[in-house]
């Protein structure tokens, strides 16, 4: 994917920082966010948001469960040593505990292999489950998506594969088949909130309660997005453009991602 | 205090018996797999009925899917990270040559926890229903009526491995361990196993564990054998100890995308060669959490 904006010379950041700010964006101060597997993006958005304008959010990194671990550098693999140089750190048993009450974290970080309208997330999978055509790693801690306040979505594969009509796994619950099974099952979580990817922020239509277009990224252009997306996406009338970083957000993104694992995609 | 330390080859020979029941392999993803215990089952050929990994199982389970071993594994992701999918695990499971019980991270916790603490089942937090995965597991997750609100909701048959395989940064040759870094569900799996036979980086007197016991040690009463096993990690992390080594994953990963290269990467550095070559030919990387 290109990252050239449209009109002007190449942005100086990565797909991926751009990422990791978005996310920051979607962080409030009274947060407490937790996330998994090969998670260095929205623990990074964590930090940064830590820095600006969330300084009291707490964030666990699932695996190891370093609490506000301190990166610089930022690693790729979520159960790594260093995420124990944090503020403190709790067993994965507490925090599977605290997964469970439902009233700890409010925000959950998720992905998939494939990703549906209604938000549903599934890394099991493609295929049938029995003999899939593709089988993905498992769902891990993904269907406590149901108990947690809001559900930010990431990817870095924006395409026709990854973004599909209807989960063929159901691992991660969204909005299930939208309003009235969402009414019906009456869960804990407020589902997912956002989603971000290289190419665009998406959130959620009240009514509909299926997937819709917020923003695209500088330089990014609607029908891009919508030819990479294998569902009809709702489209507002006006689409703004994501806000370009700042000069501090990127260099705080710098400081905390030391060893530049976000720089070069 | 008994004895417990044991070479590799009698460790397993023990306490590992052909037709094993269930196994549990430790660690988390690229981290404190006991792989020497892992590498020492295919050399002696011990086929396992039923695998189970921690939450998320990488190389402790893919070598031994590779190696032909494993008939079913009960597990909630295998996978190698930002480093990829697992190949053998992926190629064998889309062929359907092996079963997977689908397990969620709250059930093989709260699993473990039942099989531990002698619960007859455990119940799961209301919503983990609406997932797929208990649908498709049948034998781990069933649906009952909770006798005090009457509601229905979702149980979780405990998890009693006959056989675990684990990995502690030291311990006492009695097995008192200490786990160092995180501990994943080590503990939990310990606690809940019939058989815990601990790979560990050395062997220590009893006083350098007690120096530090609360939460980080295991008591050698839960455990049946100690190998010491300095670099048996390898090319998973040791907590305290080395880091990854990602090369060598990028190799395994690229042979083990097809039979013929999983086959040749266990010739080369499984079947024909012994764990003492092949942990003298392998580089740790000393750099861990203190850089």
């Amino acid at each position: 994917m290109s990252n050239r904006t449209s009109a002007q010379s190449a942005p100086t950041w990565s797909p991926s920082e751009l990422m990791a700010v978005e996310l920051a964006r979607q962080l409030r101060n009274d947060d407490v966010a937790v996330m998994g597997t090969a998670s260095a993006l929205p623990q990074v958005a964590c930090a940064l948001a830590r820095e600006t304008h969330a300084p009291d959010l707490w964030f666990v990194a699932g695996g190891t469960c370093g609490v506000n671990p301190h990166l610089a550098p930022a690693v790729p693999s979520c159960c790594d040593e260093s995420l124990l140089r944090a503020d403190t750190a709790i067993p994965l048993s507490d925090v599977v505990l605290l997964e469970g009450r439902g009233d700890v974290f409010t925000v959950f970080f998720s992905g998939g292999l494939q990703i549906d309208a209604y938000g549903n997330c599934n890394l099991v999978a493609v295929g049938n489950w029995a003999r899939p055509s593709l089988r993905g790693p498992g769902t891990v801690g993904l269907p406590f998506l149901s108990r947690v306040g809001r559900v930010l979505i990431y990817t870095m594969s924006h395409n026709p594969r990854t973004f599909v009509e209807r989960v063929d796994f159901l691992g991660g619950p969204g909005f299930l088949d939208g309003p009235a099974s969402w009414t019906t099952a009456g869960l804990l979580g407020g589902g997912p909130a956002a989603v971000v990817t290289p190419l665009c922020t998406m959130d959620f239509d009240e009514k509909t309660l299926r997937m819709r277009l917020r923003s695209v990224h500088p330089g990014v252009e609607v029908d891009q997005v919508l030819d990479a997306t294998g569902f009809q996406l709702a489209v507002p009338s006006t689409v703004p453009t994501t806000a370009d970083p700042t000069a501090e957000q990127l260099s705080i993104v710098r400081k905390l991602d030391s060893d530049g694992i976000l720089k070069g995609r | 205090m008994s004895d417990k330390t044991l070479s590799l080859s009698d460790a397993i020979e023990r306490y590992v018996p052909d037709g094993v029941g269930t196994v549990a392999v430790g660690g988390m993803h690229l981290h404190n797999n006991p792989m020497g215990l892992v590498r020492e089952l295919i050399r002696q050929h011990r086929p396992v009925d039923r695998l189970l990994t921690s939450p998320c199982g990488a190389m402790n389970a893919d070598l031994l899917i590779a190696a032909g071993l494993v008939r079913e594994i009960a597990t909630s992701y295998v996978g190698f990270e930002h480093l990829g999918l697992a190949p053998a695990f992926r190629r064998l499971v889309e062929s359907g040559s092996v079963r997977v019980l689908e397990c969620d991270e709250a059930y093989i916790t709260h699993g473990l926890t039942a099989g531990a603490g002698g619960l007859p089942f455990v119940a799961l937090p209301v919503g983990l229903e609406i997932s797929d995965v208990a649908k498709v597991n049948p034998e781990s997750y069933r649906v009952v009526d909770d006798p005090f609100t009457g509601q229905s909701v979702l149980a979780g048959a405990p998890i009693r491995p006959d056989v675990a395989l684990l990995h502690a940064a030291e311990a006492d040759a009695s097995g008192n361990a200490v786990l160092a870094g995180a501990h994943f569900v080590d503990r939990l799996m310990a606690l809940a196993a019939r058989t815990v036979v601990l790979q560990v980086e050395r062997v220590v007197p009893t006083e350098t564990i007690g120096a530090h016991p609360v939460g980080t040690t295991l008591p050698g009463f839960i455990v049946q054998a100690v190998v010491e096993l300095p670099g048996g990690c390898h090319p998973t992390a040791s907590h305290g100890n080395y880091r990854y080594d990602e090369d060598h994953l990028r190799t395994y990963l690229a042979l083990a995308a097809t039979d013929q290269g999983a086959k040749t990467y266990i010739e080369d550095y499984v079947t024909q060669t012994s764990e003492d070559v092949y942990l003298s030919t392998m580089q740790l990387s000393r750099e861990h959490a203190d850089r």
